[in-house]
C-alpha cells in the first residue's frame, strides 16, 4: 500500500508541473524535469489573461540582484480562487517553486507561491478541476 | 443520482479522491510548506428535477463548470476518454508529426475549435430558445450558436468551430457539427483531425445541477471509426462568466518561447 501512495504522489507531483492552463501545450514552453525554488522581491505582477506574470529580484549566491518572471494560471481562473489582483504587491517577499522555461532565460512557471504571510498556494489552473486551490489572503 | 455515484464510472471516485488528497498533503508537509492545500468539500450544485422550457423542452441553460480534458485517450474527473484511438494511416502519421515545440496555435490565441473548447477548464454558459442553443466559451470569450429548429447544416466557408446544427432525440439535444478547416486539434495534446471531422455532442440533463455530455468523433480521414468521450458539467449559479483577453499579454509568445505554427 505504501508504494501505491508513493506512486499516486509522484503522479500529483507530476501533475501538478502538467499543463496548467488550456491556452497552449505547457511542454513547448517549460521543461517539467527542471525544477527551480526562487525567493525573491516582488517588483510587478501583470494581472492579465491569458496567464499572470510575477516578476521578482533574486539574489542569487554572489548577491546580486537577478531578474526573474514567472507565470501563473490565468486571472479568471485564479479569482474564482480567491486570488485577486492584490494578492501581490511590490516589495512583498515570497517564495515560488516552478519549473524553468526551455529557452534557459529566468522565466519558470509558477506552481507554488509562498506569500509573506508564511502560506504556500497554488498558483496555476486546472481551472474548476483543482478542488484542492486554497485562498490567498484578502486584501 | 448523487455525484459521488456519477464520478464513479471514472476513477475509482471518492476512495481514489481521498487518497489523492491525504498523499498531497502529506506531501506537501514533507516539503515543509504545511498547511498548503486544505482540501476542500467538492462543490454541490442545487438539487432539483430536470428544468424544462416554457415549450417542454429540455433547459440547459446556465453556467457550466466542465472538466479540464487536455487528453481525450485520459480518463480523469468527471471525464471518460478513449486509450487507443483507431487512426488511420494519415491519422497516425498526423499524430507522430505533431510536435507543439514547434508551434501550435492556441500559443497564438487562434481559435481552439469546438472539441478543444469543450475540453478547456473555464466554464460555459449556454443559452437557449425554441430556435437556437449558445456556447458561450469563456476560454478567449469564444461563441458559437447552433440552430436546433430543424434547419440544415449551412453550405459555406469551412470554419474553425465548424457549423452547427441541433435537433432533439426525446430529452436529448444532439448538435451536429461539421465544415471544419481543419487546422485545429482536438485536444492539448495535440490529438489530429482533418477538415472530414463530424463531431456529434449528446446533451441531457438527469437533473437540476448536471449535464450528461457525449462527444462522438467521427473522421474517417484520421479514424477508422467513430469514438467517444463522455463528460459530467456541474451547474455553478455562484459564478458569472468573466472576459477573458488571451491576445493581453500573450508574453510566451512575444518572447518566442513558444511559436506561430507554420
Amino acid at each position: 500500500m505504501k508504494t501505491k501512495h508513493f506512486m499516486i504522489g509522484a503522479g500529483l507531483v507530476v501533475a501538478l508541473a502538467q499543463p496548467l492552463s488550456a491556452h497552449h501545450s505547457f511542454a513547448a514552453e517549460f521543461d517539467a524535469s527542471k525544477t527551480v525554488t526562487l525567493t525573491g522581491t516582488v517588483t510587478k505582477l501583470e494581472w492579465a489573461n491569458p496567464h499572470i506574470w510575477v516578476y521578482l529580484d533574486v539574489k542569487d549566491a554572489q548577491g546580486s540582484l537577478q531578474h526573474w518572471q514567472c507565470e501563473g494560471g490565468p486571472p479568471n481562473t485564479l479569482t474564482r480562487n480567491g486570488w485577486s489582483s492584490n494578492s501581490l504587491k511590490p516589495s512583498d517577499q515570497i517564495t515560488i517553486d516552478g519549473v524553468l522555461a526551455k529557452d534557459g532565460s529566468k522565466t519558470c512557471n509558477a506552481r507554488l507561491v509562498k506569500l509573506p504571510d508564511g502560506r504556500s498556494v497554488f498558483a496555476g489552473s486546472s481551472g474548476g478541476d483543482n478542488p484542492t486551490a486554497p485562498k490567498p489572503p484578502q486584501r | 443520482m448523487k455525484q459521488r455515484d456519477r464520478f464513479s464510472a471514472g476513477f475509482a471516485g471518492s476512495r481514489f479522491n481521498a487518497v489523492v488528497a491525504a498523499t498531497l498533503l502529506a506531501l506537501l508537509a514533507m516539503a515543509g510548506a504545511a498547511p498548503i492545500l486544505a482540501a476542500q468539500q467538492q462543490f454541490q450544485p442545487p438539487a432539483g428535477p430536470t428544468p424544462r422550457t416554457s415549450s417542454g423542452k429540455v433547459d440547459f441553460s446556465g453556467v457550466w463548470q466542465k472538466p479540464y480534458v487536455p487528453d481525450l485517450t485520459k480518463d480523469g474527473r468527471d471525464h471518460k476518454g478513449l486509450a487507443e484511438l483507431p487512426f488511420t494511416p494519415w491519422g497516425e502519421a498526423a499524430w507522430k508529426k505533431y510536435d507543439a515545440a514547434e508551434g501550435d496555435y492556441t500559443g497564438a490565441c487562434l481559435p481552439f475549435g469546438m472539441s478543444r473548447s469543450v475540453n478547456t477548464p473555464e466554464p460555459m454558459q449556454i443559452m437557449q430558445s425554441d430556435t437556437y442553443f449558445a456556447f458561450l466559451f469563456e476560454q478567449n470569450s469564444w461563441f458559437t450558436v447552433a440552430p436546433i429548429d430543424g434547419r440544415e447544416h449551412r453550405k459555406g466557408i469551412p470554419t474553425w468551430f465548424g457549423d452547427s446544427v441541433g435537433h432533439w432525440e426525446g430529452d436529448t439535444l444532439v448538435i451536429d457539427t461539421v465544415n471544419f478547416n481543419g487546422r485545429t486539434r482536438l485536444d492539448t495534446i495535440g490529438h489530429p483531425h482533418s477538415d472530414q471531422l463530424h463531431l456529434i455532442q449528446r446533451f441531457s440533463r438527469p437533473d437540476l445541477g448536471h449535464i450528461s455530455h457525449e462527444m462522438i468523433i467521427d473522421d474517417p480521414k484520421t479514424f477508422t471509426r467513430q469514438w467517444k468521450s463522455t463528460r459530467t458539467f456541474t451547474l455553478r449559479p455562484d459564478w458569472e462568466m468573466m472576459e477573458y483577453s488571451c491576445e493581453e499579454n500573450n508574453k510566451s509568445l512575444w518572447e518566442g518561447r513558444i511559436k506561430v505554427p507554420k
